[in-house]
């Protein structure tokens, strides 16, 4: 589609992170499997081949020309590569079939992962590779990263995991402390390969577990994998989803620079933390992105707009999760106009 | 010890997430020949109320309630084989299961775990489960209510395939739906009966569902109408 817009997405998003004049707001909807739509392709042949990932990537940007190429397939996708077995739906995302850590005994299998060589880290990595050799000039391609503890949760079977907060904190931070260095050597690889990964937390969301949890178990290894990040002079982006009230004053703490959040008022995000991170958010996936018309959508955009453009530390529109891989053609022509129409600055809704 | 004390002990090592101290209390129950019944009754699921409410409250979540249940059913281990043998089932029958194309089950888990407290008879299909094996065992079961749970907005869809097919089968059971993306909006949309956005939800709208008929928790026994009529008269 033809954009109409001044800048190229990534002379707009260093602009943006170097606080200097950009044309609009970035517009970022969390293209994840979507992507594969624009190759016609099954989720099945984009997330198991390099160049298919790749390619549909590159012919969704062309396609939409989006701020943000995200390349993603599931939230654990790390847990796999450290040995957790996924079981492969035909047409959508993959998911765990058998967590890696049975018993106690298991810890002896687990280790941080060579990103070069396990589960498919490596087609992640070519993908990364093509973007970065094809489109690379014109926008930022940022593979996503599930963090240490969605992580975790996917390498111990999320249910027996959280139970064990209570029952063997010890277990849970011995699988952190591995989990966390494998998201290390990750981002050290994709860095390398010239992408700017981002790291996704959705089972440490509020509606999941306590604050008191999430400043045990979690928040440290954030803080550590922020550091690192910014190591790199990168900014930090943390996504959780649904519910968020509750523990992101957490997630403000850990380092990130930018929330990417679902399930919460923006307005109460920035009176919450608006100080301290850029937030990222939040049109409904299911109500807005799959079944909404293109005038909801529009409406869903301005609203976003309305409520966080004047953030003190700067908003992004984008969706509050995954773009759903039925999302109707017209419904994200219809989220990007909108975006590039009332996020123009200085804003301007009437 | 005071009966009153068991029934608290009882309650209490459910909201205290303790499965050995339930044990122990559920013990206490028999060797002072408390009714197993009525220690269920007062004792465990009282306990699981206070917990539910502290769920709604948001100052329990899902590692709480996980091993609040487990306490719970810990204790109705032990109390099982006193229950009275001769029972009438007058339980509604509910059909579990993550609709095909998700294999996302801890709220599907959960949701069953609180409807099993709350005296539903809980078939559950697991996850990743075909539509037509929905419409089959509702239609097997005769269930009263069929749940379906999904956490990817693909399976959204499938939602009112199954809907449609218990209909063309001409199935009564009731239909309700729940989960990560789905919205009252979207439940109303595909024709289900209801719409729970949490477990805890669940029970309240899966009782609303079958209002005029009384849920007895866990066995209804003749031996113990006169229990249960005087619960009710306290009510």
């Amino acid at each position: 589609m033809k954009s109409g817009d001044d800048m190229a997405p990534k002379e707009r998003m260093l602009a943006t992170l170097q606080g200097k004049e950009v044309d609009r707001l970035l517009v970022s909807p969390l293209i994840l499997n979507f992507a594969s739509r624009s190759l016609n392709m099954t989720v099945r042949s984009f997330c198991t081949n390099g160049a298919n990932m790749g390619n549909a990537n590159i012919a969704c940007f062309k396609k939409y020309r989006h701020d943000i190429i995200y390349l993603f397939s599931t939230t654990s996708t790390l847990a796999e590569a450290m040995g957790t077995k996924m079981y492969f739906p035909e047409d959508d995302a993959p998911q765990v079939e058998t967590p890696l850590i049975q018993t106690r005994e298991d810890l002896k299998r687990l280790k941080p992962v060579n990103p070069e060589k396990d589960g498919r880290l490596p087609v992640y990595l070519e993908a990364v590779k093509r973007c970065v050799d094809a489109i690379g000039n014109e926008v930022f391609i940022v593979p996503v990263i599930g963090a240490p503890f969605t992580t975790s949760a996917a390498l111990r079977g999320t249910e027996t995991f959280i139970k064990e907060l209570y029952t063997d904190p010890e277990l849970i931070h011995t699988l952190m402390k591995v989990a966390t260095q494998s998201v290390k050597n990750l981002i050290d690889t994709y860095v390398k390969a010239g992408g700017v990964p981002v790291t996704v937390e959705p089972v440490a969301t509020g509606s999941m577990i306590s604050e008191k949890h999430f400043r045990e178990f979690v928040l440290p290894y954030l803080k550590e994998i922020y550091a690192h990040i910014h190591s790199y002079g990168l900014p930090g982006v943390l996504h959780i989803c649904g519910k968020t009230k509750r523990v992101i004053q957490c997630m403000a703490e850990s380092g990130a620079d930018i929330l990417s959040i679902d399930n919460i008022d923006l307005l109460e995000a920035k009176e919450l933390v608006g100080e301290k991170v850029c937030l990222m958010g939040n049109v409904s996936p299911a109500d807005g992105m799959l079944k909404g018309s293109p005038d909801l959508i529009m409406a869903m955009v301005k609203e976003c707009v309305a409520k966080a453009a004047d953030n003190p530390k700067g908003f992004i529109v984008a969706t509050g999760c995954e773009v759903p891989i039925h999302t109707p053609h017209e419904n994200m022509v219809a989220f990007l106009e909108a975006g590039r129409k009332y996020a123009r600055l200085p804003v301007n809704l009437n | 010890m005071e009966k009153s004390d068991i029934l608290y002990r009882l309650a209490q090592a459910v909201i205290d997430m303790d499965a050995t101290r339930a044990t122990e209390a559920a013990a206490a129950v028999i060797q002072h020949n408390v009714d197993p019944y009525e220690a269920i009754i007062e004792g465990l699921a009282k306990g699981m109320d206070k917990v539910n409410e502290l769920f709604e409250n948001e100052e329990y979540f899902v590692p709480e309630i996980l091993l609040c249940a487990d306490a719970m059913n810990a204790g109705i281990e032990v109390l099982r084989p006193y229950l009275p043998k001769e029972t009438t089932w007058n339980k509604k029958k509910v059909v579990i299961g993550v609709v095909k194309g998700d294999t996302h089950d801890i709220g599907k888990n959960l949701v069953k775990i609180m409807l099993d407290n709350a005296g539903f008879e809980m078939h559950d299909l697991g996850r990743n489960v075909p539509y037509a094996k929905f419409v089959d065992t509702a239609g097997e079961l005769k269930a009263d209510l069929v749940c379906l749970s999904t956490l990817m907005t693909t399976t959204m869809d499938g939602m009112q395939v199954i809907i449609d097919d218990l209909k063309k089968a001409g199935i009564a059971s009731r239909v309700m739906v729940g989960g990560g993306p789905i919205s009252q909006g979207f439940a109303k949309n595909i024709g289900a009966d209801g719409y729970a956005k949490n477990a805890a939800e669940a029970v309240k709208v899966a009782k609303g569902l079958f209002q005029e008929i009384h849920v007895p928790l866990i066995l209804k026994t003749p031996e113990l109408a006169s229990v249960r009529r005087n619960q009710e008269g306290a009510r």
